[in-house]
């Protein structure tokens, strides 16, 4: 691949983990950079009351009340629709939160889009999610150190600052394809765009008196 | 005039490396490179350590006469390289500071504005600038 294409899918990522377009998320995975480049126009706003911790106990509660899986998307599945997001493969050891080096360079292709200046300013949820093979806990918990494995890689290896990283597992609460909750397609990390760091700055003043 | 030819030759050939060598590596290709090198050994010592959690090279480092030194020699380049970029993206707004004012004076920061500025106005960009922003992977 030549540095064009690559810089070029880095950007593309970045664009879409910004832009704030009002089309519906479709169930695009991208998981090499063509695949990110082409997959990735969806988003809307923020939403400011949908944090981490939101999430953690929307999905902590339907495990708890053992909520029945519908054939509609979930609450979060539908609330979590409307942000910015990628969906990505990441290859984990089976059972595991250890992530395969397989998906190491697709790591990086998420911290070159974090680290360029169109996303320089936002912050972000990595969400993890399974499909429901095992049982409801075990995948939320399972989820839950996926999602920390790899906001620790992308801190301590890819050095992108921790105060624009959240991790949260949703286990099984967030299918992708209700209609088929085996699915492995269920399985996948989906990143949003949650909001600003800091307030955007004042145009640049001019060197001149 | 042998030897201006193999002084010249020489100094093209230092030029050349200080070129790639100054051209730091994208965190993708950075993560590809670990994974080429070490993956192999990763996966059949380390299997129960995570990329993040700090003791990956030290368990690489406790099989080191059974995994490549070219796993080693490439961590190490990784880890400069990615050094070297997040200290080029740190210091972008100090060296191109003086740039950005005199050519991108009211142009609103945000959605890379003022880098496609600086880009773009990249014939009148003083040199210390554009590597900064080469080195932060910005070009």
């Amino acid at each position: 691949m030549t540095r064009f294409t690559r810089l070029a899918g880095g950007l593309a990522l970045a664009a879409a983990l910004a832009a704030p377009l009002a089309t519906a998320a479709t169930a695009q995975t991208a998981d090499t950079d063509r695949q990110i480049m082409q997959g990735l126009s969806q988003a809307t706003m923020f939403d400011p009351s949908l944090t981490a911790q939101v999430l953690r106990q929307m999905a902590q509660d339907a495990v708890n009340q053992n909520k029945p899986l519908t054939l509609d998307k979930s609450e979060i599945a539908k609330r979590l629709d409307k942000l910015a997001q990628i969906n990505v493969q990441i290859q984990f050891a089976l059972g595991s939160a250890i992530i395969r080096p397989e998906s190491y360079a697709t790591l990086g292709a998420i911290a070159d889009a974090m680290h360029h200046p169109i996303l320089w300013n936002y912050k972000f949820i990595v969400v993890g999610n399974t499909d429901t093979t095992g049982t409801r806990a075990f995948n939320l918990k399972l989820s839950q150190e996926r999602a920390d494995a790899i906001v620790q890689a992308l801190e301590t290896v890819f050095r992108v600052s921790p105060d624009r990283l959240e991790a949260v597992g949703l286990g099984q609460e967030a299918l992708q394809v209700p209609s088929k909750p085996e699915d492995p397609i269920n399985r996948r990390v989906q990143i949003f765009t949650i909001g600003n760091v800091k307030p955007m700055g004042n145009p640049i003043p001019t060197n001149a008196p | 005039m042998k030897r201006h030819i193999v002084g010249l030759a020489a100094l093209l050939l230092a030029g050349m490396a200080g070129s790639a060598s100054a051209q730091t590596m994208s965190y993708s290709q950075a993560g590809a490179l670990i994974a080429k090198s070490c993956g192999p050994s990763i996966e059949r010592f380390c299997a129960k350590v995570n990329l993040g959690s700090g003791e990956l090279q030290q368990c690489l480092m406790q099989h080191q006469d059974q995994v490549p030194s070219s796993c080693f020699n490439d961590y190490k380049a990784v880890t400069a390289s990615i050094a070297k970029r997040v200290a080029a993206q740190y210091d972008s707004y100090k060296v191109c500071g003086p740039a950005a004012r005199q050519f991108c004076a009211g142009v609103q920061p945000g959605d890379a504005n003022v880098l496609d500025c600086l880009l773009e106005a990249s014939k009148v960009v003083p040199p210390a600038c554009k590597q900064v922003l080469l080195d932060a992977g910005w070009q």
